[in-house]
């Protein structure tokens, strides 16, 4: 039996693996503090992954012909090494990129970073968590000087009075976390913002707030409540003025944002505004309430505002006296496995580990005295994702995906196909073959979750441990192991450790005196104790369970509080796309699907793609429930079924995004990025729908 | 060497220029003063009825201060004369600044008609235009004992709701037959009428004052056009606005109602440009926000070399007009049904008993106007549908339907639910699959939970298979197996 955590999403589940002859190992959920015994039927049924048909357990390389073929780790690492070299030569380092994921442990993250800067030289690196935790991080960073999901444990939302949640759909993204929430439902405190009545805004139902804004107009619904607070004089002066800095100019930026004006922008009654308010007021501790929690998810983050979405959010926690406070604060609801430590350690274009600036001479002096190289050797920053993906087939001649599969989950992915077949050079590491890995040159066959050791940080930012419980398939290997052939194979001497628990020790070396300092924790110590290790966890501290009760991270300990000016849309309405599509995840998959839609279960519950609309737009189009419905942007067009309810707005549909081929949602959406963080806009873009056979009739 | 841009006027719209164009301008190509006659910051002057009804305090209107290293910001100061040969304008503290550009922002002023009495300029006489007036009429209002706003506008009735809220007696008085006569067809008005004086605003409309009333300098009453005297001890003169026109005559330019520019917003002298209140462009004058806020954009787009975007189809729309006030939900926007032409539908849903009233009006399918009274949960839909254009439903009274139509679905009772409904939504645990589990054996929830992962997920789902299970085992007894059965799969088999 073995202790471990869940292969998905970032609440990390705990659950204990018993090897089982058909699936390789059954799960069973255990106690622990975020689940408390729970699972998501993704995680109850995670095992079947292991042995999915279509695992791959060879190295496979495209032969002459175009097909890819079986080939031993030797001739496809010469294969890479040998391509890499021509490719380097002719064109420099930075000819090559690196795509990691948010799924990664720590270690591999780590390790990938390093094998980026110390290995192949090139500044083009960055990873699936821009998609996803980008925007919040830079609020984050730019608000506190840190940027830690959850700065409090999740057990902390238990005893708070009232949760504003933002663009997050964890009744199906993370059902087990929906037990925190009780108490908060009970006092009447949840407020969930969603141009759907998901799952999670139905919690609201009996006593709670559904506020149910038009796509893209999260921003202005938080300077408007802002502006309430600062109306009616409920700012909590005192905290404003002892531990931030900026409030007079964000006072003024909500000058503009009346509670009518509001009203009529974003489609939410006054009176919603004006109770939004009343509660989390009345929760704040300075007015002696029980703590109040703004929580954002993707929903209000990937926008080309996304930042400035979050940094309003943030306003208003400060506004509000929150963070630092007694179950209270800002938190961000992180989503993939390791999305929280995937971006500590060096995946980030502009960052090495322990969350420290590459463009830094401090910084690059102690990480590279860690790796053993000189810090003038050491790449300078690269770009975020999307641009990393728009240089492939130009100054990037050849990519690495680690973790990902950027055809299904990027935006505007039919570009992204095009890019990717101009490559000269893909290899993917995966262990079942994603819609990238087929397009690979390359394929390496890697271990999953169960068959590995490491540690994930988790949405609370706490470090856990994933124990491998069976050996892998066939002649699957680690990332570790693979990066170190592949340094060896280019000649490099830089030392590459393949055992996780002494890559950790050195990524803990590396992290020391960072942001996400990782010095003080070893595989040892975390297996050793049942403690809760929240990072910063320097050498000799237990860890940080709780940030900012009396300072913030910036060096005068004060938050900063910054004016933000809201923006429309990139790809905004109009009357060729008068409807906005918005998409998202449903509970039985995860992400792009790779690894969900191999499991029977989960695909008896969430089948195929679908459109929902309301049912005053289905009738405008003739659409009835079950018709295929084509949904186009002035990207692209996916056609799936019509879902037909009354609980999204008439303006909006929502598609899943789970699924390639017709439905794929990522061929409509807009790859316009954030400025400040390089967010794509998955959530809101300009489409129109029609009924598919009629589009085909008028085409 | 940069260009010298000076705005005059310190306003809504001058503040929003000035916004504009900084934030446009990275070159650092202009060099910017802007002249503001208020002693304040710039503020938000359309919360000032807010203001007054108590429900927002002044710090909430402050505008964002235009950044001090690019715009010279001249406050309390005001532009006194123009002088168009030498290029300079000539403050009110004996100054001079030059200009390349100058931009005239100077708004409006609330208009006072003359009537009998105001010459001796009684004390308690008020309009509301500045943070100075809100002030003076608060003031007022906690000792007035009456207040009669003369103009059954937007503003009147603001100001109405607000002092009311503050507890005064307050009477509207205006000359047209029904309010806001300017936006509003009669039925909707008389709803509005109604709304009021439920909420204590008296209102009587067809008739003027003719006289103010005073003593000892003081107001104490006012006579009607019809000889009735009202007691009155506060009175807001709300009659409409004038725009601030005085400066660009004085400097020779063409002065009608408004400044009159072209629709590049430029007066007759092509350095010389007019925006907001104080500007009458070839669409004429509104008194709102909004268009002057579109022309600020114009003009900076123009100032900055880039064009100027398209009137768009919604910049042609006429805007949405709110009334704030606490108790009273009105907004209105675009063709009116009285003004609908021929082949436009209008719909109309009137309920005067209960203060609501809506009329919609479409032509060839797209909302054109709306007005909506008392339907609080969906005039901001009702706003946005017609704002952004998006699709209307085919029959448009379903747009009066809270949360679009989606009616809560009642959970079903565990005896009657489909065997294919999902009870556990984290595993997608069917009640066909409780049932089964509970046939092999499971009779309690944590054996049905072992058997089907049914609550382990956020366990939400724990008093529905509770439910399922108490039924299960209540109709289990030995002696009634039969009936039982048939009861419990019925439901099972008819769905399956
Ligand atoms: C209580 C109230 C409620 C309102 N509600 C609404 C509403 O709900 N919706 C809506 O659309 N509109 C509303 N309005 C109208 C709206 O406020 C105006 O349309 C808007 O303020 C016009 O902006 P402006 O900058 O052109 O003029 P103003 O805001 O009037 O600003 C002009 C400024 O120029 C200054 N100035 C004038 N002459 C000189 C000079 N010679 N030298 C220096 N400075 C000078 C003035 O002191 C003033 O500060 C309301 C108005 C009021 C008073
Ligand atoms: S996917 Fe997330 S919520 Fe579901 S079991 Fe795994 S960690 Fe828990």
């Amino acid at each position: 039996m073995t202790d471990t955590h869940c292969p998905y999403c970032a609440l990390q589940c705990a659950m204990t693996l018993t090897p089982s002859v058909e699936e390789g190992v059954s799960v069973a959920p255990r106690q622990f503090p975020t689940n408390r015994g729970g699972l998501c039927q993704k995680g109850w049924t995670s095992a079947a992954v292991l042995r999915a048909p279509d695992r791959i357990t060879t190295p496979l390389v495209r032969s002459a012909q175009g097909v890819l073929e079986e080939a031993t780790w030797e001739e496809a690492l010469a294969y890479v090494a040998a391509r890499v070299r021509s490719l380097q030569a002719e064109h420099g380092p930075d000819s090559i990129g690196v795509f990691g994921g948010g799924g990664l442990t720590n270690e591999k993250a780590y390790q990938l970073g390093k094998f980026t800067r110390t290995v192949l030289r090139t500044k083009h690196i960055d990873y699936n968590g821009r998609f996803c935790m980008s925007s919040a991080a830079a609020a984050g960073n730019r608000a506190f000087g840190i940027d830690r999901g959850m700065p409090f444990p999740v057990s902390d939302v238990d005893a708070t009075g009232a949760v504003l949640l933002l663009g997050s759909n964890v009744a199906d993204t993370m059902p087990p976390f929906v037990q925190h929430l009780a108490g908060v439902r009970e006092r009447g405190g949840l407020i969930v913002v969603d141009p759907r009545r998901s799952a999670t805004a139905a919690l609201t139902d009996e006593a709670g707030l559904h506020l149910q804004p038009l796509p893209g107009t999260d921003q202005v619904l938080l300077l408007g409540l802002l502006h309430l607070v600062v109306a009616q004089g409920l700012a909590d002066e005192e905290y404003l003025a002892a531990r931030v800095h900026g409030w007079d100019e964000v006072i003024r930026s909500a000058a503009l944002w009346w509670p009518g004006r509001v009203a009529t922008t974003t489609g939410v009654p006054e009176a919603s505004l004006r109770r939004a308010v009343e509660v989390l007021a009345a929760a704040a501790p300075s007015r002696g309430g029980r703590g109040a929690m703004i929580l954002t998810g993707r929903g209000a983050e990937q926008h080309t505002g996304g930042t400035d979405t979050v940094t309003a959010a943030i306003n208003l926690a400060l506004a509000l006296g929150l963070p630092g406070r007694a179950a209270s604060g800002y938190g961000c609801l992180t989503g993939q496995g390791n999305g929280q430590g995937g971006r500590e350690h060096g995946q980030k274009a502009d960052q090495l580990p322990g969350y420290r600036l590459i463009e830094d001479p401090a910084a690059r002096a102690h990480v590279a005295g860690v790796w053993g190289v000189s810090p003038e050797s050491l790449p300078g920053k690269g770009v975020p994702a999307v641009e990393l993906l728009g240089k492939l087939g130009g100054e990037v001649k050849a990519l690495f995906v680690h973790g990902a599969n950027v055809l299904v989950s990027a935006p505007d992915a039919t570009a992204v196909r095009r890019r990717l077949e101009s490559l000269d050079l893909l290899v993917v590491c995966d262990f079942v073959p994603s819609e990238t890995a087929r397009l690979a040159d390359v394929v390496l066959p890697v271990t999953q979750w169960a068959e590995e050791e490491g540690t994930m940080t988790s949405l609370e930012g706490r470090i856990l441990r994933r124990r491998r419980a069976i050996d892998p398939p066939g002649q699957a290997r680690s990332e570790l192991a693979i990066l170190r052939d592949l340094a060896a194979a280019l000649g490099s001497d830089v030392h590459f450790d393949t055992e996780p628990a002494l890559v950790f020790d050195e990524l803990a070396r590396a992290s020391a005196g960072g942001v996400a300092d990782y010095s003080g924790l070893s595989h040892a110590l975390l297996d050793a104790t049942e403690r809760p290790l929240h990072w910063p966890a320097p050498a000799g501290s237990s860890g940080t369970p709780r940030l900012f009760a009396t300072r913030f991270a910036h060096a005068d300990g004060k938050a900063r509080m910054v004016p933000v000016s809201p923006g429309a849309p990139a790809d905004d309405l109009r009357a060729e796309a008068p409807v906005y599509l918005v998409t998202g995840r449903v509970l039985a998959q995860y992400q792009s699907g790779a690894q969900t839609r191999r499991v029977e279960a989960l695909n008896d519950v969430a089948p195929a793609p679908y459109v929902e609309l309301h049912p005053h737009l289905a009738r405008r189009h003739a659409i009835e429930d079950g018709d295929d419905v084509a949904v186009t942007s002035a990207r692209g067009t996916a056609v799936a079924r019509a879902r037909i309810t009354g609980t999204i707005r008439p303006d909006t549909v929502f598609m899943p995004f789970h699924w390639p081929g017709d439905g794929m949602a990522n061929a409509v959406t807009n790859d316009a990025t954030d400025p400040v963080s390089g967010m794509p806009e998955f959530k809101v873009c300009a489409v129109s729908v029609a009924r598919a056979d009629l589009l085909e009739v008028t085409a | 060497m940069s260009e010298r841009v000076v705005v005059v006027g310190a306003g809504m719209v001058g503040h929003r220029f000035v916004d504009e164009l900084v934030r446009g301008d990275r070159e650092e190509r202009f060099a910017i003063t802007l002249v503001g006659e208020e002693e304040y910051e710039p503020y938000n002057r359309i919360l000032l009825s807010e203001v007054l009804a108590g429900r927002a305090d002044l710090r909430a209107l402050t505008l964002p201060l235009p950044a001090a290293e690019r715009v010279d910001f001249r406050r309390g100061v005001s532009a006194v004369g123009i002088d168009r040969d030498a290029g300079e304008v000539l403050l009110g503290d004996g100054s001079r600044t030059p200009y390349e550009r100058l931009v005239l922002a100077t708004g409006a002023r609330a208009f006072v008609p003359p009537l009998d009495g105001l010459e001796s300029e009684p004390r308690h006489v008020h309009v509301l235009r500045t943070l100075d007036d809100c002030r003076n009429v608060a003031a007022r209002a906690i000792n007035a004992k009456h207040a009669v706003v003369l103009g059954g506008g937007l503003l009147g009735l603001e100001a109405a709701c607000g002092l009311r809220r503050r507890g005064v007696p307050v009477t509207v008085i205006d000359l047209d037959s029904h309010l806001m006569a300017t936006q509003l067809d009669g039925g909707p008005a008389r709803v509005l009428a109604g709304r009021l004086r439920a909420l204590g605003v008296d209102v009587l409309t067809g008739v003027s004052v003719a006289e103010a009333i005073s003593a000892y300098d003081e107001l104490v009453a006012v006579r009607l056009i019809d000889g009735r005297v009202l007691a009155a001890d506060l009175m807001l003169v709300s009659c409409g606005v004038r725009a601030n026109t005085a400066l660009a005559a004085g400097a020779g330019l063409t002065v009608d109602r408004g400044i009159v520019v072209d629709d590049a917003l430029t007066t007759a002298d092509s350095r010389i440009h007019a925006i907001g209140d104080c500007a009458q462009p070839p669409s004429g004058m509104t008194g709102l926000l909004a268009p002057g806020w579109a022309q600020a954009s114009q003009l900076a787009a123009t100032l900055l070399g880039r064009e100027p975007l398209e009137p768009t189809e919604a910049a042609e729309r006429p805007e949405p007009i709110t009334l704030k006030a606490a108790g009273v939900d009105l907004v209105t926007m675009g063709v009116r049904p009285s003004r609908a032409a021929a082949d436009d539908r209008v719909l109309t849903v009137s309920d005067p008993d209960a203060g609501r009233h809506v009329d919609l009006v479409l032509r060839e399918g797209a909302l054109v106007g709306v007005t909506v009274l008392g339907f609080p949960e969906v005039s901001p839909a009702l706003t946005l549908a017609y704002d952004r254009q998006t699709p209307v439903p085919l029959d448009p009274l379903s747009l009066l339907v809270t949360g679009g139509g989606g009616a809560v679905e009642e959970s079903p009772s565990p005896m009657r639910m489909p065997g294919t409904t999902t009870v556990c939504r984290c595993n997608g645990v069917t009640k066909k699959q409780i049932v089964s589990a509970w046939e092999d054996g499971a009779r309690n929830v944590d054996a049905v939970a072992a058997n089907t992962r049914a609550t382990t997920g956020c366990g939400g789902c724990r008093e529905v298979v509770c439910g399922l299970v108490d039924w299960l085992n209540a109709s289990d007894p030995a002696e009634s197996v039969s009936t039982a059965v048939t009861e419990r799969n019925t439901p099972v088999e008819t769905t399956t």
